[in-house]
């Protein structure tokens, strides 16, 4: 028996969702939804899970993960209920559900919240460097380190308990029962979809054009990532890197480009609600791919010693980005996205036994 | 005995004659002696044909016809017609159907079928040849109309049978006007107040003096028939003295010391036993419950100039040409306990939510408490698989969502849950429901045989269902008010009025329509219409739209001021009949009365009220009671013609004429389909092209266009561009 909640909806509207009400539970859009299937029917379903405010389905359904945000329900919705918006402002509850900490809700619902975190980074940036005395070679050099603590105590405190959270509300509560062996088959399915964002490439508008961005997007961020943390970009020697570097920054701003403006121009289905973790997420992303490459530019072009304040931009930006955006904005979603399809697979595999 | 008739036997364009051997019947009849004409023809319903026949019957002086074809559902006034412009009188022709009764049931066996044709064909001589000239009976119409009942049905119409000059009796059992819209408050899809539309069409009434409206009255007694009805009313005093002026009798009202239940309100509140329904309700003359007042002997001595107990009823006779029932509905009231109705506080019908918002201004309170949330139950008392009520009301969907949208925007912040089965917020209607979804009110369906279930728990109710757009998941809703969507039902004293006119009720027991689409006002007794929700459930367009329907009727009736009835009633032979009432008991239609006749008593028939059914003749021990076309000597001559010895060579390889193998044989086609098919070689054709280009008359090429396309020897190929003609082409796979 479950309690209906009208409530809800207030809740959900703080995370995107306004229009869902106008549901009536047609069927039109997960008849054409081309990554829902019998097994996995979305996203009416959960349409209705949150027009009824019944919280305790939601938390438990990977579905929301599932969508790839085609947008092709919203078009074919007769009521302009945006069922694919509500299951991109699902994702953010979501989010904020599994993080323990419970910032991800804050940063979602409240923008001037984050706007002041964003200006608290800020000055703790200028802060530190005037520790220093703005020197830039003890200045880049604590980066470096910063950037390798936070990458793992974001793994450790954040993320970690937040992937256990999940698997709680998903498999443990609805009382799934998978054999260890099972989580191990199921481990490549994680890797596949953490990489190669598969799933979209099922959509039946299949965009292979953004499906390709994303992808390169996701393999040039993750070895910049590497490239600046392990290759020490901004202190390297080797030729090799520092091209390597060049072309990493260079196809994260080109990507991000093309996103901003499609955000701006509105041109998909997916991109006609914007929030602001929509906007940060991207902006950010492009900054940060910008300043690194001026950055090590103006390192090989031996001006950056007159320029500091290029490194304090590109610092800040990555404190931003490794503080707050990471662990509890959008990118947690290719995480999360990742780990429901282990789940869901895990979930497949149980029930099969 | 008719020595000179002539018989026209038909094709139907291959619909009969492909089974039924037509030119041979049509030689064998044209060897009797008092048989002048005998034709086959392609169609007898064309107007080619028809003008040939009053060329015979003039030319031959025939004095009567057979036509033998189709049913007489389609033609028989046709040919009643072609005998009337030939001089001939119609009831001097008779319709013998060889096509439903013949050549289409037994088209797998032609020579059967073709003897039963001739058999009655036969029978359909002998009984024109004993056949009566008859004159339409002709009924004067007096202009004036009764119509029962004051909804927004009757006054209606009243207004329309009054602008066009009829005197008109409109008849409200109730004290005041209105019927249940003066119970509503908005009303969908005019967002017009209820009570502002009676008033509109009370005033509209009085501005006609030939309107009498009588309020408090029912019908007593009805006789007579379309064109004089005689009607008696009795009318119920209002037990005031209407000439004392307003402000007196509204100080008397005040001070009026007793309250009882208020049935307008639903018992949601008490009234005054000196009331009105509300306070603009007409007529504006208040009421008095003179039983509950003769308590109080010292207030009605106190007020004796304006109160007046001892008025007494009066029993009224009117006369009327035709007569409009607009009775309306009953709301179904459920049985206590159904849905926790009674049994269970704050559950409530919806008809009773509208009194409530309507005595609830600003804040909707109930029992003490306001109300934040309503859960409402849909089709309660309708679309019964096993009970009674079968039917689906129609509006009521549309009514409940039409009234959360009122609750949102009169009360703000309200929660409302929508339990149904179906929506059926049909036409224009759907918008609401949209509106409604948008605005937050929550919808689950259930299915009849997994009802909600509601209980009580602390100070909330609690719906539990099985919700079928939630994978019938148990949901449980927490809600302050369940209200019941219950529907509309048959009057309850409905079974009063269909038996005063004879008007029948259905399964449903609301009155009965002829035909619900093509005669949906008129009912069996003529004279006799009906209109608005006594009909079955309608909402208030469809009322009207009803009620003008059978408005124009009635007006077109009574400007002609008579009426023309078929003459095949009943008539009686007053020797013979000894009037032993045998036959006035078993007459339905009550067209059945003792008269006097030379000293004599006997049956009178009213030959307005006749249908001429037949009932009565088989129970008469006399045989005196005949009926015009049908008498004893007709019939016989029939039965006798039927069964006459009769000799019909069988036609050759008769039985094998399916359409495909005609298809086949080709050469065999007449000469006419050659140079037709001459014409259509390289192209689609109209009619009037391959007529001209065959210089065929393009009457014969219809008729041979017809046939092949039936063997689909020619297929139709679209239309020419102003859509008055079809294409047709050879069609490729007849060859
Ligand atoms: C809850 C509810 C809400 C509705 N809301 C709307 C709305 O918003 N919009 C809309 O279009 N429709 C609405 N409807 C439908 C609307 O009420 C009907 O269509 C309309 O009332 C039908 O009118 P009527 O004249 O046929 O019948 P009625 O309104 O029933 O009037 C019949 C009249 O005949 C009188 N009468 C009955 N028997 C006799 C007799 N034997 N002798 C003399 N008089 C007699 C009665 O006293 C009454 O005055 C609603 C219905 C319901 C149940
Ligand atoms: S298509 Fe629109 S109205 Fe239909 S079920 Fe999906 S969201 Fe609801
Ligand atoms: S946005 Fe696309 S993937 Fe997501 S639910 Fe709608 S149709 Fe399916
Ligand atoms: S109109 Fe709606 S509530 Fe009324 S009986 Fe029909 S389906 Fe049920
Ligand atoms: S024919 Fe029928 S309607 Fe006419 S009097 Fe006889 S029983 Fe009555």
């Amino acid at each position: 028996m479950s309690k209906v909640n009208p409530k809800f909806a207030i809740e959900l509207s703080k995370y995107g969702s306004n229009d869902f009400h106008a549901c009536f539970n047609c069927g039109n859009c997960t008849a054409t939804c081309s990554l829902s299937n019998a097994e996995d029917s979305f996203p009416r379903e959960l349409i209705r899970y949150a027009t009824l405010g019944l919280e305790n389905e939601l938390k438990a359904s990977l579905k929301p993960w599932e969508c790839y945000y085609c947008g092709d329900c919203s078009i074919q919705c007769p009521r302009q209920a945006e069922p694919g918006e509500l299951m991109m402002s699902l994702r953010r509850w979501l989010t904020s559900k599994y993080d323990w900490t419970g910032l991800s809700g804050v940063f979602y619902r409240s923008l001037s919240v984050t706007i002041l975190a964003f200006v608290l980074i800020f000055a703790a940036v200028l802060i530190l460097a005037d520790s220093f005395a703005w020197n830039l070679q003890n200045m880049m050099h604590v980066g470096h380190l910063f950037e390798m603590t936070v990458i793992f105590m974001v793994l450790l405190v954040i993320f970690i308990p937040n992937l256990l959270r999940m698997w709680y509300f998903t498999i443990l509560k609805p009382n799934v029962k998978a054999h260890p062996k099972i989580y191990f088959i199921a481990l490549s399915d994680l890797f596949v979809h953490m990489f190669t964002q598969k799933r979209m490439k099922d959509c039946e508008t299949k965009d292979n054009f953004r499906w390709l961005e994303h992808f390169i997007l996701v393999i040039a961020y993750l070895s910049l990532l590497f490239t600046t943390v392990f290759l020490n970009w901004f202190n390297t020697e080797s030729l090799f890197v520092v091209i390597l570097g060049y072309v990493e920054s260079f196809f994260i701003f080109i990507i991000t480009i093309d996103f901003v403006s499609s955000r701006i121009n509105k041109n998909k289905a997916l991109n006609k609600f914007s929030q602001l973790s929509d906007w940060l997420f991207v902006i950010w992303l492009m900054i940060m791919g910008l300043t690194a490459f001026f950055v090590r530019l103006f390192i090989d072009t031996g001006i950056i010693e007159n320029n500091k304040w290029v490194y304090i931009i590109h610092f800040t930006i990555l404190a931003q980005w490794a503080l707050i955006i990471v662990p509890f904005g959008k990118w947690t979603h290719f995480l999360y996205r990742s780990f429901a399809m282990y789940f869901s697979k895990i979930k497949s595999l149980a029930i099969a036994q | 005995m008719k020595e000179r008739i002539g018989v026209y036997i038909c094709h139907c364009g291959g619909n009969i004659s492909d089974y039924v051997d037509v030119e041979e019947l049509s030689k064998m009849f044209y060897k009797e002696d008092n048989i002048v004409v005998s034709k086959n023809v392609m169609f007898v319903c064309a107007d080619s044909s028809q003008k040939a026949m009053i060329a015979d019957i003039q030319e031959y002086k025939l004095d009567a016809i057979v036509v033998c074809s189709c049913s007489p559902k389609l033609h028989l006034h046709t040919f009643r017609n072609v005998a009337a412009c030939a001089g001939l009188n119609p009831f001097n022709y008779v319709q013998v159907n060889i096509r439903e009764q013949c050549s289409w049931p037994h088209s797998d066996h032609p020579h059967e079928a073709t003897v039963k044709a001739a058999g009655l064909i036969r029978a359909g001589i002998n009984r024109v040849s004993h056949s009566e000239s008859l004159e339409n009976i002709e009924i004067e119409v007096k202009k004036s109309a009764l119509i029962i009942g004051a909804g927004v049905a009757g006054m209606k119409a009243a207004i329309e049978l009054a602008r066009s000059g009829n005197e008109v009796f409109l008849v409200e059992k109730d004290y005041f006007v209105g019927g249940h819209i003066a119970q509503k408050g908005q009303l969908f899809m005019s967002d017009q107040e209820g009570k502002d539309v009676i008033t509109s069409l009370y005033h509209e009434i009085k501005k006609y003096p030939n309107i009498t409206l009588f309020t408090g009255s029912t019908i007593e007694k009805v006789s007579g028939s379309l064109g004089s009805f005689h009607i008696e009313l009795k009318v119920k005093p209002r037990y005031i003295n209407p000439r004392v002026d307003k402000q007196t009798v509204k100080s008397v009202m005040d001070e009026c010391p007793i309250e009882i239940d208020d049935p307008f309100n639903l018992g949601l509140v008490k009234r005054k036993v000196i009331y009105k329904n509300y306070p603009e309700a007409l007529p504006d003359l208040p009421v008095v419950d003179a039983e509950a007042l003769k308590v109080f002997p010292d207030f009605v001595a106190k007020y004796k100039s304006v109160l007046n107990l001892t008025e007494e009823e009066q029993i009224i006779s009117l006369m009327a040409g035709s007569v409009l029932v607009t009775t309306g509905y009953d709301d179904y009231l459920p049985k206590e306990g159904e849905f926790g109705y009674k049994t269970l506080e704050n559950v409530i019908t919806l008809p009773e939510l509208n009194r409530l918002m309507e005595l609830n201004p600003n804040k909707l309170v109930y029992g003490g408490k306001e109300i934040k949330s309503i859960a409402f139950i849909y089709c309660v008392g309708s679309r019964q698989s096993k009970g009674e009520n079968r039917f689906c009301s129609r509006q009521c969907c549309t009514s409940a969502i039409y009234t959360s949208l009122q609750l949102k925007k009169k009360y703000k912040d309200i929660q409302a849950y929508h339990i149904y089965r179906d929506i059926r917020t049909y036409g224009k209607q759907e918008v609401l429901y949209e509106q409604s979804s948008k605005q937050g009110d929550l919808y689950f369906k259930y299915e009849e045989k997994e009802m909600p279930v509601i209980e009580r728990e602390g100070k909330s109710l609690i719906v539990k269902i099985k919700d079928y757009l939630t994978a019938r998941k148990q949901l449980e809703i927490e809600t302050d008010m369940v209200v019941l969507v219950t529907g509309m039902m048959p009057r309850k004293d409905a079974l009063q009025i269909s038996e005063l006119f004879k008007i029948p009720v259905g399964s449903d027991r609301f009155f009965n329509e002829i035909h619900p689409k093509l005669k949906p006002v008129e009912t069996v007794i003529k004279g006799v219409y009906i209109a608005g929700a006594c009909q079955g459930p309608k909402n208030i367009t469809e009322s009207v739209q009803s009620s003008l329907a059978a408005t124009s009727k009635i007006i077109a009736l009574l400007k002609k001021g008579s009426f023309s009835a078929d003459p095949i009633i009943a008539r009686i032979d007053m020797d013979a009949c000894s009037w032993c009432d045998k036959c006035a008991e078993v007459c339905d239609y009550s067209a059945l009365k003792m008269i006097e006749m030379n000293g004599k008593m006997v049956a009178g028939v009213n030959k307005a009220m006749c249908a001429g059914c037949g009932i009565c003749a088989p129970v008469c021990p006399e045989n005196a009671i005949e009926i015009a076309q049908y008498t004893d000597k007709e019939i016989e001559a029939m039965i006798d013609g039927f069964l006459a010895k009769l000799e019909i060579n069988e036609k050759e390889g008769g039985s094998d004429s399916t359409p495909k193998e005609s298809a086949i044989r080709m050469e065999e086609y007449p000469q006419v389909w050659k140079e037709i098919l001459a014409v259509m070689k390289d192209g689609k054709y109209t009619i009037p092209q391959i007529a001209e280009n065959s210089k065929l008359n393009s009457e014969l090429v219809t008729y041979h266009l017809m046939t092949m396309n039936k063997y689909g020897i020619v297929v139709p190929d679209g239309m020419d561009d102003k859509e008055m003609y079809y294409y047709y082409k050879e069609n490729e796979d007849s060859h």
